[in-house]
């Protein structure tokens, strides 16, 4: 009896997995064609020898990891890189927060308009907007005009070529993707909430302290985890902003793959860059574990 | 009235750009350690007044007052009042016993004093050993006695329960709803509850407050509610009935078309109209004819119900619904021609104080 009603029970999902199998398989195919072969291609050449602006064949050189791993020069490309990463997902988060706050909670019939426009910049790309700061911040733009016609600077404040002035163009092109990712990480906060903590003697500030901001820390992790894997990936910010004094791993990988010819060094930085990414990751999972259960 | 605990004095809410206030000059009061229910259909007013009390929502004008002082002005963290939310909003990143200690928190409570509240509300609602639960792992029923213990643990003035059983299926909102009965009555505190089911409403308030279109209809304990209805609103929301548009054709008697007169108890004046009804429980079948208010009629359609019989009897041009207990002897079929009859002092008029 049991068995004659247990025994389809068990045949159908095998039937379903099968046919799940076979949905999957064009995301499959396509995911190893652009992504896995490409990658494993990528670690292959960082483990090529390094002749000019080709892989040599089979041979197998550990050459460009050891010029990574003992020259100082890239060390510092990698420190500054995280700096770099670390300041533009502290701000973008801190500057977007009240806004996705902001548009979360109100119950204004403008929100899905105010959710475009903060997420609008997007549809302009990240070159144009680069090129924006250089007007604002170049040494004859908007502002050191503006303060020498007020004679209240003699010289020009350096505010490009330099990583400040990468850094605040980073923070201000990334803040929409911060502002999209908290808003879809607050799905825990909820007026009622608020409400039943006011209701319990939470004064304002406490209902944030205590009900709003714990409860929208997941949003903020993702947020920031988002900047920054952006911020360290990024490469024509901070090449236009710095004008090739601003020394991360985007840069030095296009660099050594485009002007030095050194592929199998480029191939070695993005190693390094994906190894970056990949242990940030992970504790970005620990953490958001440890948040939400 | 007025020494009474709360009092609620033409409360009005009219929300910017609405033509008709919400909630429309609202007056009614509860002495202490009452439970008292606003009953309603949506959007009668009945959240918007909870919410008023509350302190969430701003009245447009009007006073509500604990103990004679008015706290309109007062913010809400500061009214000291618990509030039970339909969906509960226990906070999902604390445990159970942190979610209850959290009002404790807000007041200052020392740590050693807290736990041992803690403790005692749980044992309350009999969720001793879930104190250090996750939220989430709690069933909705739980969920609800959580909610419960942490609005009571703070000592409120006023619980305020917003549609408490809506959540619950059918045999743990039975449950739930002696439990909060009986929670009530333990800690003696006063409070009021917002439903829209009649059943729940008579079932656990001492007094129920009838609320239509922003305005309150009438105000008594369930018996005057269900047996003296004030307006055909409260007539016709509480309970079935057959209802009679009739003139009053001499002291105790109504000419109501199409069927013999109608005696009734109560005073109204000769030639003036009225309205009546009849709770189907309250016709009986009668063994003669002749008696007083005795209508004969064909039995049209019957509903079996298990513990009661429901005829719709076609008498002349008006059909009588009648509930009858099925253990009553031999149960008449459909196309029966039955007789029944109903005691004057139970046809309703409505709009009418008792006589």
């Amino acid at each position: 009896m049991s068995a004659a009603v247990t025994a389809p029970a068990a045949g159908a999902p095998a039937a379903s997995r099968g046919i799940l199998l076979l949905l999957l398989l064009p995301g499959l195919v396509a995911l190893v064609v652009t992504f896995l072969l490409p990658l494993l291609w990528l670690f292959r050449a960082s483990f090529a020898s390094s002749a000019v602006g080709t892989l040599s064949g089979g041979d197998w050189t550990s050459e460009a990891y050891t010029t990574v791993l003992f020259d100082p020069f890239y060390w510092r490309v990698a420190w500054n890189t995280l700096v770099l990463g670390f300041n533009v997902a502290v701000f973008a988060v801190i500057l977007s927060y009240p806004i996705a706050l902001f548009l979360a909670r109100t119950q204004s019939r403008f929100r899905g308009v105010l959710t475009a426009l903060a997420v609008a910049p997007l549809l302009t790309s990240s070159v144009v907007r680069t090129y924006g700061w250089m007007v604002i911040f170049g040494d004859r733009g908007v502002i050191n005009s503006t303060l020498q016609a007020l004679s209240l600077t003699d010289g020009v404040i350096r505010l490009t070529n330099n990583s400040l002035g990468a850094t605040v163009a980073l923070i201000e092109i990334l803040m929409p993707y911060a502002i999209l990712a908290m808003l879809s990480g607050f799905g825990r906060l909820n007026v009622q909430l608020e409400e039943a903590a006011a209701m319990l003697g939470a004064n304002r500030l406490r209902v944030f302290t205590r009900i709003v901001l714990p409860l929208s820390l997941p949003g903020v992790l993702t947020a920031a985890l988002l900047v920054f894997v952006l911020a360290i990936s990024s490469f024509v910010t901070p090449r236009l902003m710095g004008g090739g004094r601003v020394f991360v791993l985007g840069t030095e990988v296009f660099n050594e793959a485009t002007v030095t010819l050194n592929w199998p060094l480029a191939a070695a930085l993005s190693v390094m860059l994906l190894v970056l990414f990949s242990s940030i990751i992970l504790l970005y999972q620990r953490a958001l574990r440890a948040l939400e259960v | 009235m007025a020494d009474h605990h709360v009092i609620i004095e033409n409360l009005v809410k009219t929300y910017p750009g609405a033509q008709k206030p919400s909630v429309d000059h609202v007056s009614f009061s509860l002495p202490r350690g009452e439970m008292l229910a606003l009953l309603g259909p949506s959007g009668c007013g009945k959240t918007t007044i909870l919410r008023m009390i509350a302190g969430l929502i701003v009245p447009t004008s009007g006073a509500i007052r604990l103990d004679g002082r008015d706290v309109s002005s007062i913010p809400v963290y500061k009214r000291n009042m618990g509030m039970v939310f339909q969906a509960y909003a226990l906070f999902p990143h604390m445990s159970v016993a942190e979610n209850i200690s959290f009002g404790l928190e807000m007041r200052k409570v020392g740590r050693a004093e807290r736990e041992e509240r803690v403790r005692k509300a749980l044992d309350l609602v009999k969720l001793a050993g879930f104190g250090e639960r996750k939220v989430s792992q709690l069933s909705g029923g739980q969920q609800q006695r959580a909610a419960i213990a942490r609005s009571l643990v703070i000592e409120p003035e006023l619980l305020l329960l917003d549609e408490p059983l809506s959540n619950l299926d059918a045999k743990l909102r039975d449950e739930m709803r002696d439990e909060i009965r009986d929670i009530q009555a333990r800690t003696g505190v006063t409070a009021i509850f917002v439903t829209h089911d009649q059943d729940e409403a008579l079932s656990m308030a001492d007094r129920l407050a009838v609320m239509s279109a922003g305005r309150l209809e009438q105000i008594g304990t369930p018996r005057e509610i269900f047996d003296r209805p004030q307006t055909d609103f409260v007539a016709s929301f509480i309970g079935a009935g057959t209802f009679f548009e009739g003139k009053v054709a001499g002291p105790g008697v109504a000419a109501v078309d199409g069927l013999p007169p109608l005696r009734f108890v109560g005073e109204a004046a000769v030639g003036s109209p009225v309205r009546l009804m009849v709770r189907p429980h309250r016709l009986l079948l009668a063994g003669e004819h002749g008696q007083p208010n005795s209508f004969t009629g064909v039995v049209e359609h019957i509903v079996y119900r298990g513990q009661i019989l429901t005829l719709s009897v076609r008498c002349g041009s008006r059909l009588l619904q009648a509930d009858l207990p099925t253990h009553a002897g031999v149960l008449p079929q459909k196309g029966d021609q039955v007789t029944l009859t109903v005691a004057p002092e139970d046809v309703t008029l409505i709009g009418r104080e008792a006589a």
